[in-house]
């Protein structure tokens, strides 16, 4: 489909687009799979399809297909849908051709020409790792390399190609003996700089550790949470208030908050699509705007909402370069790049007298997305006492508010980690509701 | 040739299909898109090693079964292990499709954007700051062959709409939503859709005056939509046969046990003409009802071919998203009706927590914990309901509430949804009747 990019796009002016869009996205993604100790099946996936976005008198149509045969059909039906619309006074128009940065290590040749018998390779070392510990096995995990190519075309001359590769690994640990406890650990990278053998021992180690969990009675106190877990926390409970889509109808929680003091005043939090090598790294965003750093929180301060180019346009500011897509069956919306926390780092366990440590959460996505709140069981919890873990928690629920947490930071650890796109260290909550 | 020799199994799926969507948002349309899709899975098995292939477009099968097969064979030469049996099948009868009354195909759409107005405008009662309405319809055509000599095709129409409204006071904001699928245009006469709609903007403005309680362990009573999301989270995922496989349920060895309140029956029906209806799964295996729990007693897993041959059992529970790998799914999942009344029920938990709807929830199937959250609740006291409340999760130990169910209710009612696993969502839905459980861990402020 590659080939008729180009094609579609003059298509698209031909039925009358006034401005048109071609995003053209392909990935050939390679995975080895275990299901206990043994490897279970090897997938090969091939995706490839074009999305087009056709402007008529300022409303939007999109379709999409990954069918050459549909393709003619799917650039009509976008025109047409766009003609039944009323014009939208809040569209400004397509991005135009900008500066684009030069960026480095979203593409690694070692990746893309991966055998199956090197993936087969990586997927053993992860069920291997795990067995370094006795008293664990592995209940299912996996190894995956990607490639992917992109292509964005638009009527006013935007023509950006970009290919990237990642790997990632998963595995996930059950114990054998006395009571159950389980946990998990993943990677995700651009390259192959990832210790699978090690994800597979931390994994193990983890639930070992878990082993013989205690009660603990409900209380307030300093919670830490690893950047697993405070990752899923901002994702879910935070990042949606920081949409300006989000902000401009309604539903956000920092409507009216720029310039406002909201965190700890140590804190700065970026959204940034050029980090060396980051999973959310690209010379421009999902629609063509240059990639850019961009500071969402200085010092504790709120300086900006994140944008793509419809609702900049509609706000009379600038792209952040934050639109994204998650296939090229949707059209562009707001999207997190690599978003980095960042707080003074120190060992943070040392430095607490007592308090619960958190690997890991289950029900983030239950959050309320715009007020923030959050209610969660916390997994591999463990307390700590004079500056160092103590013993495992059986259970334990973990409510609270995004927006009151990010005042609450007191400390962060050494740990920085990927988290997809998130990076951060653990960070350290003081006053944090937990009932056990 | 010679590798072709040692794969003594293979089939493809063929998936043709198009999808509309429409957003109405804050009284603006957002986006109307088209999809158009086409592409295929192919599975071979290579001694106890799956090779999988999914290729988008056009497609040439033949080279797909290669390239699959070529998987399953370097899998199986380099970690031979233990060959992988499948359960057998007959070709499955496709004879119980939903009957669709309106074809939305034949349905303007100026007229769907109409419709999505109006139903906007019954959500934006007073106090509601923001809406928002979605519109989904597609139609795939699914089509299966195997080397068994299965060769079978049905086709499926699906649409439907979610609505959500926002009010916000002080900077207090709170959500109401509700959402119906089901299978012909007809769903909106049916259904009555701008009732619905008034009572999500109803819901948000509510929420508003609502408390966050203080958490604890207490007894509560669930309705049909969040114990609904029990049966599914809780009991079902630990009753796929692939986790247990996996030695990841705590349901694992547990068939003939009395694992729950003889009160509790909970049944998986793909055959019923609710949204995680199909005729046959991913493997060509007929649609078919199953208890996974009669009377309390744990009484069968979910299976695909693979899992019902190692463990014994029926397939008809393996299902995919689109080109990917079949894994075993629920499709329409219900705690079964007991004969309790509501009133009856209120005055059973006495002094505790009404707890309403469900914003998601997640399942831990090794350890038997599960969490998820309600969307909003009613204190109880002296077996009356009080005041409104929001923000409570409830989460809990499987087996300890299965058997803390002290009444089952007989209002048993179904609601559509998505649930996700192994990275792909299938339509699905869930339900039950009320349900009283003497004690569960609440989550508050």
């Amino acid at each position: 489909m590659y080939e008729l990019a180009r094609k579609a796009l003059k298509m698209a002016e031909k039925a009358g687009a006034e401005e048109a869009e071609i995003y053209y996205a392909a990935n050939h993604s390679t995975g080895v799979n275990f299901k206990k100790d043994s490897l279970d099946n090897a997938k090969d996936l091939f995706s490839e399809g074009i999305g087009i976005r056709a402007i008529v008198n300022g409303a939007v149509g999109f379709a999409s297909t990954n069918s050459a045969r549909e393709l003619e059909n799917a650039v009509k039906v976008a025109v047409a849908e766009a003609r039944v619309r009323e014009n939208d006074s809040d569209w400004v128009g397509l991005p135009s051709n900008g500066k684009y940065p030069t960026v480095s290590g979203i593409f690694d040749k070692k990746v893309e020409t991966l055998e199956l018998e090197e993936c087969i390779g990586y997927a053993m070392a992860l069920v291997e790792g795990t067995k370094e510990l006795p008293g664990t096995r592995p209940t299912s995990g996996g190894f995956t390399r990607a490639k992917g190519r992109q292509l964005i075309l638009n009527t006013n001359g935007i023509e950006i190609e970009e290919e990237s590769t990642a790997v990632s690994g998963f595995v996930d640990v059950i114990t054998v003996n006395g009571q159950i406890s389980t946990a998990y650990d993943f990677a995700v990278s651009r390259s192959l700089d990832i210790d699978f053998f090690a994800l597979g021992k931390n994994a193990s180690d983890l639930a070992l550790k878990s082993n013989g969990g205690i009660k603990i009675e409900a209380q307030k106190t300093d919670v830490i949470f690893h950047p697993f877990a405070f990752s899923d926390i901002l994702e879910n409970a935070l990042a949606p208030s920081i949409d300006a889509d989000n902000v401009q109808k309604g539903r956000s929680g920092l409507i009216d908050k720029i310039g406002e003091e909201l965190a700890a005043p140590e804190l700065c939090i970026y959204d940034d699509g050029l980090v060396e090598a980051g999973i959310e790294t690209s010379v421009s965003d999902d629609e063509g705007i240059p990639s850019q750093r961009t500071t969402v929180i200085e010092k504790g301060v709120l300086k900006t909402y994140l944008y793509d180019s419809y609702t900049a346009g509609k706000a009379g500011v600038k792209s952040t370069g934050n639109g994204s897509r998650s296939s090229y069956t949707s059209p562009p919306s707001v999207g997190l790049r690599n978003f980095i926390v960042d707080y003074p780092r120190t060992d943070v366990i040392a430095d607490t007298h007592s308090g619960v440590f958190v690997n890991t959460i289950i029900g983030a996505h239950t959050a309320n997305s715009i007020s923030g709140d959050f209610s969660v069981e916390a997994r591999n919890a463990f307390t700590i006492k004079d500056g160092a873990l103590d013993k495992p928690i059986k259970s334990l629920m973990i409510s609270g508010n995004a927006f009151e947490l990010l005042k609450h930071i007191t400390g962060a650890g050494l740990d920085v980690r990927k988290v997809g796109g998130t990076i951060t260290p653990s960070i350290r909550i003081s006053d944090m509701s937990v009932i056990g | 040739m010679s590798i072709m020799q040692d794969i003594k199994f293979y089939d493809c799926r063929v998936i043709e299909g198009s999808s509309t969507s429409i957003i109405l948002d804050n009284g603006k349309i957002e986006e109307i898109s088209r999809n158009f899709s086409r592409g295929a899975g192919v599975r071979a098995l290579c001694g106890g090693s799956w090779g999988y292939t999914a290729v988008e477009g056009e497609i040439d099968l033949k080279h797909g079964v290669e390239a699959a097969s070529k998987l399953a064979f370097s899998m199986n030469a380099n970690t031979p292990k233990e060959d992988v049996e499948l359960a057998a099948v007959n070709p499955p009868k496709i004879d119980n499709l939903p009957e669709i009354r309106i074809d939305p195909r034949n349905v303007a759409i100026e007229e769907k954007v109409d419709l999505l107005k109006s139903i906007e405008a019954s959500a934006k009662v007073e106090g509601v700051s923001s809406t928002r309405v979605i519109y989904l319809e597609s139609e795939f055509k699914i089509g299966y062959r195997s080397s068994d000599g299965l060769d079978c095709a049905y086709e499926l129409l699906n649409v439907g709409f979610a609505v959500s409204a926002v009010a916000s006071e002080n900077g207090v904001y709170q959500a109401g939503r509700e959402s119906r699928f089901g299978y012909g245009y007809e769903l909106f006469e049916t259904e009555n859709v701008l009732e619905l709609a008034g009572r999500a903007g109803n819901t948000a403005v509510e929420l508003l005056k609502a408390k966050t309680p203080k958490g604890g362990e207490m007894p509560v009573l669930l309705n049909q939509e969040l114990a609904g999301v029990f049966a599914h989270e809780a009991v079902g995922h630990a009753s796929e046969a692939d986790l247990v496989l996996e030695g990841d349920s705590i349901l694992e060895n547990r068939i003939g046990e009395q694992i729950a309140s003889p009160l509790i029956t909970i049944i998986d029906d793909p055959t019923l003409h609710e949204f995680g209806y199909y005729p046959f799964d991913a493997e060509g295996s007929q649609s078919r009802r199953t208890e996974i729990i009669r009377d309390g007693i744990f009484n069968s897993y979910l299976h695909s071919r693979e899992t019902a041959a190692k463990l014994g059992g029926t397939p008809g529970n393996c299902r995919a998203q689109g080109y990917s790998m079949p894994v075993v799914r629920m499709s329409n999942t219900f705690i079964d009706n007991g004969d309790a009344r509501f009133e009856e029920m209120l005055e059973e938990v006495r002094d505790g927590m009404y707890l309403i709807g469900s914003r998601g929830g997640q399942v831990n199937t090794g350890e038997g914990i599960f969490q998820f959250n309600a969307e909003k609740g009613y204190m109880i006291k002296n077996g009356e309901l009080t005041e409104l409340i929001r923000d409570v999760s409830l989460s809990g130990k499987i087996l300890e509430i299965l058997n803390h169910v002290t009444l089952v209710g007989n209002d048993l009612k179904m609601t559509a949804g998505r649930c996700g696993k192994a990275g792909q969502l299938v339509p699905v839905s869930d339900g039950s009747p009320h349900i009283a459980i003497s004690k569960a861990l609440v989550g508050g402020a």
